[in-house]
């Protein structure tokens, strides 16, 4: 076989002529449009979501008719409400403040439905302390009555106390609190809600890799047997070599499957992005920050992996492929290699409860599962740059030898037409095949 | 200077496809294959092509093994019809010529100069699907001259064309002989043998049973054939009662019949005059080419027996 010699340019023309039939088919053109619309909609849900609920901010109007309230009593309230989102774009309680006087037009902007609640603080002349009376129409044992019972309470009463003991809330926050390990040698734990959100991320990835490798891959195998079906194999024989056939079928197959790729997740990418001007135009506030998290040593693993990953799955396919000549066919034929991505995803999906374990370790390392499994432990940092490397090394032989298999294969799978081939005839075949 | 194909065995599983193979080929003729379904034509046409490989036996093009002669050496037309059906005529067969190392815009000009002599350059920008049974295998032709190989390599041409596109391809087989070009294709057509051929190989079996030039294979056999018509009788049924002679045909022309070879073809002659007929027409003929197939193969089987592996369309 002296393919490597002549790869190019034939496998060039073959993989831009795979590329043009499968972008210009009309499956091509509706999958992409559909999927990028399905998923620029998806990235619009939290927009849909906080519209369909109205708002989900709760305006409410503080009227003070009680004399003397600490200064930093607003800052107080608003803290106790909203918690940790104080300090967002997006805070769910929103609250402006009115001296009593004002109760007459604070009344009627609750009427005209500027706000959602109006809470009246006023002081009793005998005990000094605060008393809260709040007019809505929102449900009187709900969420958001029960929240403002409890920060009209802790917040301003607490707060007002304190004030006339002669100490504050700012003045407790600066009480000295310290965080160590149990083992003083040890690192400090890291949180739980950090562990759950790089575990969803590398999901993510896994599932963007396998979803990829499973749609493509069967491109490729589909477009083989097509051409094995519609006979013009032999044509392509006498033109071309079995490796540059392959090779270009894989290349071009695959920047197709790429293309598609790259559309929606730009559409994806598109609609994040666009998540809060929407938001704004249609809900009226701006939402949080859509992008976090998403560190740039998984990102190129993740394009690395992917690639080759992708590579490597679509020999096999294309080999598999070869094995058929109709595309009713192509599932059945293409099934053993679909348990093995099957496996390997699912290995990942659980390995990375356990990504310290040897076995996850050790298939990190095997080509067939290396995609997804080094990906799942690099996302969690568990790794060293060798043990990458090593993966990728591993991925690369494995293409390498995938290739030569396959356009065996190939060779001699695409002359043995009309029957469903079995492996062991193939590799007879495939002594006298070119 | 010529392509030998020099003692070439191959064997599928239990059946020897090819046995004993061997051929001379001499550039710029025209050779015809000639066997029943399953004697090894299109086996013998993918080896040369170096599509499959022989079990032993060399193909050599003008002293160089097919192996490493370049793939632009031949142009082939598998039997197995096949092309992109999406993909528009132009396009593709620019796309054919590309993979032979033809520029495009050669290409290009090629093509539609080929189109315009089959007589369909409007279908340059159709997609094959559109295309008749007839035009495609056309289109196919030209996809496999584009690149001007030296050798032309066709599994049954003349298969499912209709008479006037049969007289396109036979022009165009003459326009590629006149190119200095050497032809091979293999048939199952007589009288398209005699009408187009040199030379000829009849094979039965993996075997060569008889080849060389059309004159000599027809000689070969020793035999000799009359063909007689006479005015108003067109039965002539006292020919077979001649010492020696067999009447193989009967015919609205002619009447046919062999003549022994201990005996003078003469003597039908003087025997239809002794009768007092009036002679029309007497020929003394080498026997036709289907008579000597026959003779070597037996009947002309046209059951689908077939050992090249072929496609089932579904």
């Amino acid at each position: 076989m002296n393919g490597w010699r002549t790869l190019f340019p034939n496998a060039w023309y073959i993989s831009v002529r795979e590329f043009r039939s499968r972008a210009r088919s009309r499956s091509f053109v509706l999958g992409t449009v559909l999927l990028a619309g399905i998923a620029f909609a998806a990235t619009q849900l939290p927009v849909l979501i906080d519209f369909a609920m109205g708002t989900s901010q709760t305006r409410l109007e503080v009227v003070v008719r009680a004399a003397d309230m600490p200064s930093d009593a607003p800052a107080a309230l608003s803290a106790t409400l909203n918690g940790q989102s104080a300090f967002t774009a997006h805070p769910p309680y929103v609250v402006s403040w009115v001296s009593g006087n004002e109760l007459a037009s604070a009344q009627r902007a609750l009427e005209q439905g500027k706000f959602d609640a109006m809470l009246i603080v006023d002081r009793d002349p005998a005990t000094q302390s605060l008393g809260f009376t709040l007019r809505t129409d929102l449900p009187s044992d709900g969420q958001v009555v029960r929240t403002i019972n409890t920060a009209a309470t802790w917040g301003l009463a607490l707060d007002d106390s304190l004030a006339r003991a002669g100490t504050s809330i700012g003045a407790l926050g600066a009480t000295p609190f310290t965080v160590l390990p149990v083992n003083p040698s040890a690192g400090l734990a890291h949180s739980v809600s950090q562990d759950v959100s790089s575990d969803l991320l590398s999901t993510g990835l896994i599932v963007l890799i396998f979803m990829a490798i499973i749609t493509y891959g069967t491109w490729v195998a589909m477009s083989v047997a097509e051409e094995k079906g519609s006979r013009v194999m032999e044509l392509m024989l006498n033109a071309t070599t079995p490796l540059q056939m392959l090779a270009g079928k894989v290349i071009g197959n695959g920047a197709a499957g790429l293309t598609q790729y790259g559309i929606i997740l730009a559409a994806v990418v598109g609609g994040l992005l666009a998540q809060g001007p929407i938001h704004q135009m249609v809900v009226g506030s701006s939402s949080g920050a859509p992008f976090g998290g998403l560190d740039p040593v998984v990102l190129a693993a993740f394009v690395v992996l992917f690639v080759l990953g992708f590579l490597f799955y679509s020999l096999l396919y294309a080999a598999l492929g070869s094995l058929v000549s109709r595309q009713e066919d192509v599932q059945s034929a293409t099934s053993p290699l679909m348990m093995l991505i099957f496996v390997g995803y699912f290995m990942s999906i659980f390995g990375l409860q356990a990504i310290d374990e040897a076995w996850v370790q050790i298939a990190s390392f095997v080509p067939f599962f290396s995609p997804y499994l080094m990906l799942a432990r690099v996302s969690v940092g568990h790794v060293a740059i060798w043990e990458f490397a090593l993966a990728v090394v591993f991925l690369l032989a494995a293409i390498v030898v995938a290739l030569f298999v396959a356009a065996r294969i190939y060779s001699a799978g695409v002359l043995l037409y009309g029957q469903r081939v079995g492996l062991r005839q193939v590799l007879k075949a495939s002594r006298v095949a070119r | 200077m010529s392509l030998i194909i020099d003692s070439v065995f191959k064997r599928f599983g239990e059946v020897q496809a090819l046995d004993d193979i061997s051929l001379e080929i001499k550039p710029g003729e025209v050779f015809g294959f000639l066997g029943a379904n399953g004697a090894g034509k299109t086996t013998a046409m993918r080896i040369v092509l170096d599509i499959l490989r022989p079990d032993s036996g060399t193909i050599a093009w003008n002293g160089r093994l097919n192996t490493e002669v370049s793939r632009d050496t031949w142009g082939y037309l598998p039997e197995e019809r096949g092309l992109y059906a999406k993909m528009k005529v132009l396009e593709q067969l620019v796309f054919f010529a590309k993979l032979h190392g033809v520029k495009s815009k050669e290409a290009v000009r090629e093509t539609r100069d080929w189109l315009e002599r089959f007589r369909i350059p409007e279908y340059a920008e159709r997609r094959a699907e559109e295309l008749s049974k007839g035009n495609q295998q056309k289109i196919q032709f030209i996809a496999a001259i584009l690149h001007d190989p030296q050798v032309l390599l066709m599994d049954e041409p003349f298969t499912g064309l209709d008479p006037v596109n049969a007289a396109l391809l036979k022009e165009a087989f003459q326009e590629m002989k006149d190119r200095g070009k050497t032809l091979v294709f293999s048939t199952h057509q007589m009288d398209t043998v005699e009408e187009l051929c040199e030379s000829i190989a009849i094979l039965d079996r993996g075997r060569v049973v008889v080849g060389g030039t059309v004159r000599d294979v027809r000689r070969s056999t020793g035999r000799q054939v009359v063909r007689l018509a006479v005015e108003g009788d067109p039965e002539i049924d006292w020919l077979g009662t001649l010492d020696g002679v067999r009447v193989t045909r009967r015919g609205q022309d002619y009447t046919e019949a062999e003549v022994a070879r201990s005996q003078d073809p003469a003597v039908v002659l003087q025997a239809a005059l002794a009768r007092g007929c009036k002679v029309r027409h007497f020929e003394i003929a080498d026997p036709s080419l289907e008579q000597i197939f026959i003779e070597h193969v037996g009947q002309i089987d046209t059951s689908e027996r077939t050992l090249a592996p072929k496609a089932v369309y579904a």
